[in-house]
């Protein structure tokens, strides 16, 4: 009989991601759902992490390559620090994940990443990439389980695909905060109701530029400041549980 | 006296009693004895000049090499044995290169002159990958020019491995007489034009030869230009500029 053996090293597990770019802020937001096949790991194990004072990383796909990822990421960072006296600048922490996961070309980290934060210029960015490290700024990114459901939705609220501005008027090329914030909540609460793999819990990060007020965030209870720069670069984190079933 | 010293002046990995590294001291020697090399920083751009002593009549002057680009922001000007400056040019180039790929932004002015100076201190011991050992320290001394976001910057280097960032420095030869003429010359308000022409005038002072457009490598590093090294007809403009 012959007989066949398989080493399968990754597994997939659920959740969903998300990042839109402000003007002068970005949101980057994760469901704290870790599930596989049918079964919940845990309830709470976050999907989006400070790095810098103005950057944001969202990690998504294979929990364990994720962890190790945001590991060797924060090590990079510390190390720059140290190296050159500075943080490092978002662009070059968009760069350097690139070759971090091009490194592995032919073992990937099974992963998806959505980076947020503030540029050099003081504009609000969102950088996305795939397994092996190609990256593209772009002002709004969905991934994860419920990309399929997520992404359409941004399409259409953000960049208005299908969507005729009245006549003799022009879409917005940037949202307001609270209104970004508000897309965000539905965003997934609406992929909670249509997919079991996204639930439990909502960790928003706020990343706002130097002088721009914390007004859209008044209107949304709970909202947590976790880090200022002396030079006003500020990031909250907003917690909202999502439906547990 | 020269006694203790012959004890321990053999090996580059050993302190004498007085806590001294012989050899590291004699290849900063080895700089006086190398071609004046003059470096300004102003807030426009840094100027870095050197004499080349010209041996024989005879010697294409143009293949006499003492100012090399590091990267578009980044120049480099040495004095002593200006063939080991090719090492620490090239370490310096790959840093840059390195950088810029990796993090998608120019390195600082401060951490290239960093990494060569880690470089410098690495005598006595095998350098990665290669078998080969360098079995001494660098006889050379650099002056690294930039500009990065902390603005334009001057960085001088020796065989210690030591850096320091100065707003006008001179080394080599005629560097006693040229540094206190920078110390009595040298402004913060200056101008590139006045700093190319105190750069020239320094030169001048310290060279036996008479100063023209063949004996000396006039460069500088600019926010608009970045690196360039003036060809001989514009450097014979400034050069008259100068003189005038």
């Amino acid at each position: 009989m012959p007989q066949q053996r398989q080493f399968n090293p990754y597994s997939e597990n659920g959740g969903t991601i998300l990042a839109i770019a402000g003007a002068d802020f970005a949101v980057v937001a994760g469901d704290t759902r870790q599930s596989e096949g049918y079964s919940i790991q845990t309830r709470y194990a976050p999907k989006v992490f400070r790095l810098t004072d103005k950057a944001v990383l969202a990690v998504n796909g294979f929990a364990a390559d994720g962890n190790i990822l945001v590991k060797t990421v924060k090590q990079r960072l510390e190390w720059y620090r140290h190296a050159h006296a500075k943080d490092m600048p978002l662009r070059a922490i968009a760069r350097l994940i690139q070759t971090i996961l091009y490194a592995k070309r032919f073992f990937p980290y099974y992963v998806y990443n959505i980076l947020g934060g503030i540029e050099e210029d003081g504009t609000g960015a969102v950088y996305s990439f795939d397994p092996v490290g190609s990256y593209e700024r772009e002002a709004c990114r969905a991934a994860g389980a419920a990309q399929a459901l997520v992404q359409p939705f941004l399409d259409n609220q953000i960049y208005f695909k299908n969507q005729k501005p009245k006549p003799g008027q022009s879409h917005p090329t940037h949202l307001p905060l609270d209104h970004v914030l508000s897309l965000v909540i539905d965003s997934f609460t609406s992929a909670t109701e249509r997919h079991i793999e996204v639930g439990d819990g909502l960790e928003i990060y706020v990343v706002l530029a130097r002088g721009h007020s914390a007004q859209g965030l008044s209107n949304i209870p709970g909202a947590q400041e976790i880090s200022q720069t002396d030079e006003g670069e500020r990031v909250f984190v907003v917690r909202r549980d999502l439906k547990k079933d | 006296m020269f006694l203790t010293r012959s004890e321990y002046d053999r090996g580059v990995n050993t302190f004498s009693p007085e806590g001294r590294l012989f050899q590291v001291e004699y290849a900063i020697e080895a700089i006086k004895l190398g071609s004046t090399t003059v470096g300004v920083r102003t807030r426009d751009g840094v100027v870095l000049g050197v004499e080349k002593r010209t041996q024989s009549p005879l010697l294409e002057s143009s293949s006499v090499e003492k100012i090399m680009e590091i990267d578009r922001h980044l120049g480099c000007a040495m004095s002593g044995l200006t063939a080991d400056a090719r090492t620490m040019i090239d370490h310096a180039r790959v840093t840059s290169q390195n950088h810029a790929f990796t993090y998608d932004e120019k390195i600082k002015v401060e951490s290239v002159t960093q990494s060569v100076c880690d470089l410098a201190l690495r005598f006595g011991e095998s350098v990665e990958d290669e078998g080969a050992m360098m079995s001494r320290p660098f006889g050379v001394a650099l002056l690294i020019a930039g500009i990065d976001e902390l603005g334009p910057q001057l960085f001088h280097t020796d065989p210690s491995g030591t850096f320091m960032r100065y707003e006008a420095k001179a080394i080599g030869s005629g560097s006693e007489a040229a540094q206190s003429e920078l110390q009595d010359k040298y402004h913060s308000q200056m101008t590139l034009e006045e700093a190319q022409n105190l750069t020239l005038r320094v030169l001048k002072q310290v060279m036996e030869e008479k100063l023209d457009q063949h004996n000396v490598e006039l460069a500088q590093v600019t926010v608009d230009k970045g690196f360039e090294i003036l060809d001989e007809e514009s450097l014979k403009a400034v050069i008259d500029r100068m003189q005038s």
